[in-house]
């Protein structure tokens, strides 16, 4: 069953459509990453699930139950959603245990519910701190706990790890995604984070424009984009024309093997830089290119080269591992193509 | 929002309490005061309650009616009492002077005494309606620094002082009620434009403006001016308090029925929606007594307007003023008067 | 690269979350509102009294125009005095190494306890040729600086020293700095405490009286006493009314729109003083100094001789006792029904932008440059034909000085919810808290000490307010000022300096605890980004 669906979404400020037309599902149980750029409208989505905003066409139904809809608007207290804002937004003016009971009953918090869920987040002990006296990372995790505590049935995240410096982010979306698993809540995450989403959810919606772009796996969004501005949004791409065959696509990087076998005609090919492999010059099958520049990342680096076609240049990155010795810029290498690329024919 | 709330909640209970306390303490006042009212003579004081209230008291401790007193400033009470209309709290209302209670008997406010009561004091000195009566007089004077000026020098009449002479030495303060009954008695008497040649004069004669009388009576003491127009019982009050040796200015009463010797009263009235007219009669009664005409003689120095009460020490006898002769209640045009002084630019 | 946060634009980019405000705070602040205009209702249910004909009389009059351009002129050369005096301060008690500057800052707030009546009376008496308007100037300037200073030293001490510092890095010396960033910053906050100013020299009678400075108050007073009846003074009233929403107005547009709630995780940096130099602090000191003996020394120093004068001091210490109490009484009272009002109004102005709203919060400004003597009367007029029972008791006092002091306390409640931000709210919704329970748990708390630092600015005001408390008090009761009124009005400043002196005494308490607190949400109307 579905947790959270979304349908026909509309919400305008002024002349300005922020949502347009935007079905979302989510399946129970599972973390839904809404990718986007800044100004997308992705916070408004949340805030219209939340119910700080009403939307003005469109449903939202949770858990089976519309909150809302053309003439219904559950106030956000009802919905059981819960929020887990950027920058984790605790109450000053209570303690951690407080934070995190405040959503609950005093049955429940007698109960030792408070506990369990600093526990869940890993901050067993730290209930009787105030806000303040937590780094970035433990605030947010307190606010996820906050989030949990009445176990709602969808939180939401707000781009939840930006205030966190990159060091801490990782291990904190580690620590909120296994919370989040174990206490086999629904959720979405807002992020303009590519890699936040990809690592960290079960079903990534890219999103802009107002609407939904695609939404699929993780893999399968990487591997297979809807289409062109998907592939380029998410992950790095390298894209170029080709004219797809039945013996696979022709192209300035030589023949490529297809996604799609039953492709025909023109169309472009989008190849993901780790798909590029570096060979010599003389190595068997490969096209000649020059090195533009190169980025070292330590786990690995990414090569820019320019492959020659007749009047003019494709522009060509690949991943390396490490980093290759001799790439000065100006230099030329070979290179090949492997495995199957995605190929988006003509218009 | 981090450094500790302490003293912000401090406040807060410390207001709460306080608040707490006071409406506890007010609501302990509040029934008593209720009661008093109701069963109180309320009088409307518009002269000060050092001077009211010792009356006040012999009054209650010899009659057995309790008073409750409002002190107020004249002119603001009379306000008060007309915006109160037919539901006043007033029973009677004791003035400051003859203009405000001549307003209250044009809005027809005031009873009419009885004649008894009446007949205490020369026609000159109370309303020809019989709506309100005086019970003290002040003669206006002129105060002079001896050290400038012998009383010889001193000019006999107040439109001597629009002379070249006097340019810069003269203090006035335009704004006293009783400088601008002294107007409107030029006028009444002289005649508008010789009342405003007369204004005119003394403001293109440099005339030093003062807030009260006080103020002129030390800036003669200190020289500051040669000399200045107040009403006799400042200097006499002073005397009383400092001693005459303390006290250098002197005063000139002016002969020859120049306005500057009018003499103006403090008066009475009473309600005429007032359920307590005997009481108020009564009251009104006392405050010519043999006892409080003593006293206001002996205490503000001014003169008392029944027979036979001793004056205070020093004073010239009321009879021996050589005071214009003029009807109070013509003194009722105020507001032309204060036109004129602000168009002599004496403001 | 991080985005810009999203939430937060949002917010303050739409104007609110759903846009219409809860009944719940709606219809108290309606009824705030209500009482706020009550004066307005008054004057022009008795400017219309004698007929349309008396009114354009009234208003056309040579010298209601001449009394305008007075009265605005006074308004405006005080509050620009202020703004200077006050941001140099606040500038110097906070942002340098001036020695004692946590002492100079407790001084420099400290002549907000000094009713203004009094500092003229102290000048008035000392230097008798003190020239009217100067000295109008002067005095108004010294009594009023404070709101201006308040507020300006509270967002100096919360601003983002990363911003002057980026200014520094670019080249900016560091005046000029100071001129381009930090006075940007202090902005809000120096136009709400100059609208304070503004509106406090154009509704003040007492010190321009003693002073002799002719102002449109003193006309409104003078057409009572010669009239008795309020029709002239009713349509002069109105002018002032007009004049006050005039400049409450251009304050509203010279506020700006920034919206300052920071939801940062850290707190904001410790920030480097300007270091003075000997000259520097030389300076610094002797400024300080002067500032502090012409608004406090002197005044004080007034009260001190006159109490050593006093041999016409026969002092009841009974009376100074009863007026104390019955003053903290009033006054507590005052500040905390004035508070209840303005936390609706105040909320719904920081959180709710709608035109409406505004509308709401501008209203209630609309008594507050009227002299106490038409709001007393007002409420004469209200309480003698709708609230009898309660006429002439400490209720209808302590709902004058509500309308009198609105303004005030919507500010800082305005200020302290405003710094708090939305998204606390919405989590608290979310988390299954109706919106009352929120404004109770959530909202409330964290205003709080913004809020009792309003109350404690109305507590203050209430305290010296006069006119309508002659006007409204019950029959019997005293406070301070009317007490010290009664003294000075015959001339007795020696019986008059013991009640003064414990008036300002008491004032210095409440004022004590707005000062130099570091999150003090004080006058912070400032922040209030409408």
């Amino acid at each position: 069953m579905s947790e959270l669906v979304v349908r026909g979404l509309e919400k305008s400020f002024g002349s300005v459509r922020v949502l347009d037309e935007l079905d979302l599902v989510v399946p129970a149980g599972q973390l839904a990453a809404v990718l986007g750029p800044s100004g997308c409208g992705k916070t408004t989505l949340l805030r219209v699930i939340a119910g700080f905003e009403s939307a003005d066409r469109g449903t939202v139904v949770l858990h089976g139950v519309q909150v809302a809809g053309p003439g219904v608007h559950v106030p956000p207290e009802r919905r059981r959603v819960g929020v887990v804002p950027q920058e984790g937004a605790l109450f000053p003016h209570l303690t951690v245990a407080g934070n995190v009971g405040f959503g609950l009953t005093r049955a429940e918090r007698r109960a030792g519910r408070i506990g369990e869920l600093l526990d869940l987040v890993g901050l067993g002990g730290f209930g009787h701190r105030m806000p303040y006296e937590l780094s970035g990372g433990q605030q947010q995790r307190i606010a996820l706990a906050r989030a949990l505590a009445p176990e709602p049935a969808l939180v939401l995240l707000d781009e939840p790890f930006n205030a966190l410096d990159t060091g801490l982010r990782a291990a904190v979306r580690e620590d909120v995604r296994s919370a989040l698993r174990a206490a086999g809540a629904t959720a979405v995450l807002v992020t303009h984070d590519q890699e936040e989403a990809l690592s960290m959810a079960d079903l990534v919606a890219v999103m802009w424009g107002g609407r939904i772009a695609q939404a699929a796996p993780p893999d399968q969004l990487y591997a297979a984009p809807a289409d062109l501005e998907v592939a380029t949004f998410v992950g790095d791409a390298v894209v170029f024309d080709a004219v797809a065959t039945a013996a696979g696509a022709d192209s300035p990087l030589g023949p490529l093997q297809l996604n799609d076998a039953a492709a025909r005609g023109p169309g472009r090919v989008m190849v993901r830089p780790e798909q590029v492999v570096l060979a010599d010059t003389d190595a068997k099958g490969v096209v000649l290119g020059t090195v533009v520049a190169t980025a070292f990342y330590g786990h690995d680096a990414l090569v820019r080269l320019a492959v020659a076609v007749p009047g003019g240049a494709v522009p060509v990155s690949a991943r390396c591992q490490g980093m290759p010795p001799g790439l000065e810029v100006g230099r030329s290498v070979g290179l090949r193509v492997v495995g199957p690329v995605t190929f988006f024919p003509a218009a | 929002m981090r450094s500790p709330r302490l003293p912000g909640a401090m406040t807060m209970a410390v207001f709460v309490l306080a608040a707490a306390a006071c409406s506890g303490n007010a609501a302990g006042d509040e029934p008593e005061e209720d009661a008093v009212d109701e069963s109180k003579l309320v009088v409307y004081s518009g002269r000060q309650e050092s001077l009211v209230q010792p009356v006040v008291d012999d009054f209650a401790a010899e009659t057995g009616i309790e008073v409750s007193v409002r002190y107020g400033n004249t002119a603001q009470l009379a306000a008060q009492i007309i915006e109160e209309g037919d539901r006043t709290k007033a029973d009677v209302y004791f003035s400051q002077d003859g203009g405000a209670l001549g307003a209250l008997t044009k809005e027809g406010m005031l009873a009419a005494l009885p004649a008894d009561v009446l007949d205490l004091v020369d026609p000159r000195y109370r309303a020809d309606d019989g709506t309100w009566i005086g019970t003290s007089a002040r003669a206006r004077v002129i105060v002079y620094d001896p050290d400038q000026l012998t009383e010889a020098e001193v000019p006999d009449s107040v439109f001597e002082l629009t002379e070249p002479q006097w340019k810069g030495k003269v203090g006035i303060s335009p704004s006293n009620a009783s400088f601008e009954a002294f107007v409107t008695a030029m006028r009444v008497l002289y005649g508008e434009d010789k009342a405003r040649e007369w204004l005119e004069g003394m403001a293109a004669n440099d005339v030093q403006l003062f807030d009260n009388n006080v103020l002129i009576l030390n800036a003669a003491e200190d020289g500051v001016i040669a000399l200045g127009l107040i009403n006799h019982y400042y200097w006499y009050e002073q005397v009383a308090e400092e001693g005459l040796e303390a006290v250098p200015a002197r005063l000139k009463f002016l002969p020859g029925g120049d306005p500057g010797s009018l003499v103006n009263v403090a008066g009475v009235g009473v309600l005429a929606a007032s359920d307590r007219q005997d009481e108020a009669a009564s009251f009104v009664e006392y405050l010519l007594s043999e006892d409080a005409q003593t006293y206001f003689a002996q205490d503000t120095k001014e003169y008392p307007l029944i027979e036979g009460i001793p004056t205070a020490e020093g004073l010239p006898p009321l009879a021996s003023l050589q005071t214009p002769e003029i009807d109070l209640s013509d003194l009722d045009t105020l507001e032309a008067t204060l036109e004129m002084i602000e168009e002599a630019g004496l403001t | 690269m991080a985005a810009p946060a999203e939430w937060r634009t949002e917010v303050t980019t739409t104007g609110g979350r759903s846009s219409r405000p809860p009944a719940l705070l709606a219809v108290p602040a309606l009824i705030a509102a209500a009482v706020a205009v009550l004066p307005l209702v008054y004057l022009v249910v008795r400017s219309f009294d004698s007929g349309v004909g008396e009114f354009v009389a009234v208003l056309w009059r040579e010298r209601t125009l001449r009394l305008t351009v007075r009265s605005v002129g006074l308004a405006a050369v005080v509050t620009f005095a202020c703004l200077v005096l006050g941001v140099f301060l606040a500038w110097l008690t906070t942002r340098t190494t001036l020695p004692g500057r946590r002492a100079w800052a407790v001084v420099a707030a400290l002549p907000l306890a000094i009713p203004s009546y009094v500092a003229a009376y102290a000048w008035v008496a000392a230097f008798p040729r003190i020239p009217p308007f100067w000295g109008s100037v002067l005095v108004l300037t010294l009594c009023c600086y404070p709101y201006v200073m308040l507020p300006v030293a509270g967002t100096l001490h919360r601003t983002d020293p990363a911003l002057e510092e980026v200014a520094r890095s670019l080249g900016r010396n560091q005046l000029a700095t100071f001129l381009t960033v930090t006075l940007r910053q202090v902005r809000p906050a120096a136009a709400v405490g100059g609208l304070l100013v503004a509106l406090y020299v154009l509704s003040d009678f007492g010190a321009v009286a003693i002073l002799r400075f002719d102002v449109f108050t003193r006309v409104i007073y003078t057409s009572y006493r010669s009239s008795f009846d309020g029709t002239a003074a009713a349509a002069l009233g109105l002018v002032l009314v007009v004049i006050t929403m005039t400049v409450v107005w251009a304050e509203s547009r010279s506020r700006g729109r920034a919206a300052q709630s920071r939801i940062g995780s850290g707190a904001p940096r410790a920030r480097r003083p300007v270091v003075l130099g000997p000259g520097g602090v030389a300076l610094g000191l002797l400024g300080a100094a002067i500032v502090a003996a012409l608004a406090l020394g002197f005044p004080l120093g007034s009260l001190g001789y006159w109490l050593a004068q006093g041999r016409s001091a026969d002092l009841d210490p009974g009376a100074l006792a009863g007026a104390a109490v019955s003053t903290i009484s009033v006054s507590a009272l005052g500040a905390v029904l004035t508070t209840a009002l303005a936390i609706p109004v105040g909320i719904m102005a920081a959180r709710y932008r709608s035109r409406r709203v505004r509308a709401l919060e501008q209203a209630s400004y609309a008594g507050h440059a009227l002299p106490g003597i038409v709001v007393g009367l007002s409420l004469v007029f209200f309480g003698v034909r709708f609230a009898y029972p309660i006429y002439q008791r400490t209720p209808l006092l302590v709902l004058a000085y509500a309308v009198l002091f609105l303004p005030a306390a919507i500010g800082a409640v305005r200020a302290s919810v405003a710094q708090s931000p939305p998204v606390l709210e919405e989590v608290a919704r979310s988390l299954g808290r109706s919106p009352a329970r929120v404004l109770r748990d959530v909202t409330l708390p964290l205003a709080g000490p913004g809020v009792a630092a309003g109350a404690a600015l109305v507590f203050l005001t209430c305290m010296k307010e006069l006119p309508a408390t002659l006007m409204l008090r019950p029959t019997g009761l005293e406070t301070l000022a009317t007490e010290l009124w009664a003294e000075t009005e015959v001339g007795a400043y020696a019986a008059a300096a013991p009640y003064a002196s414990l008036l300002v005494l008491l004032a210095a308490v409440p004022t004590f605890l707005l000062g130099p607190r570091r999150r003090s949400g004080t006058l912070d109307s400032s922040e209030g980004g409408s």
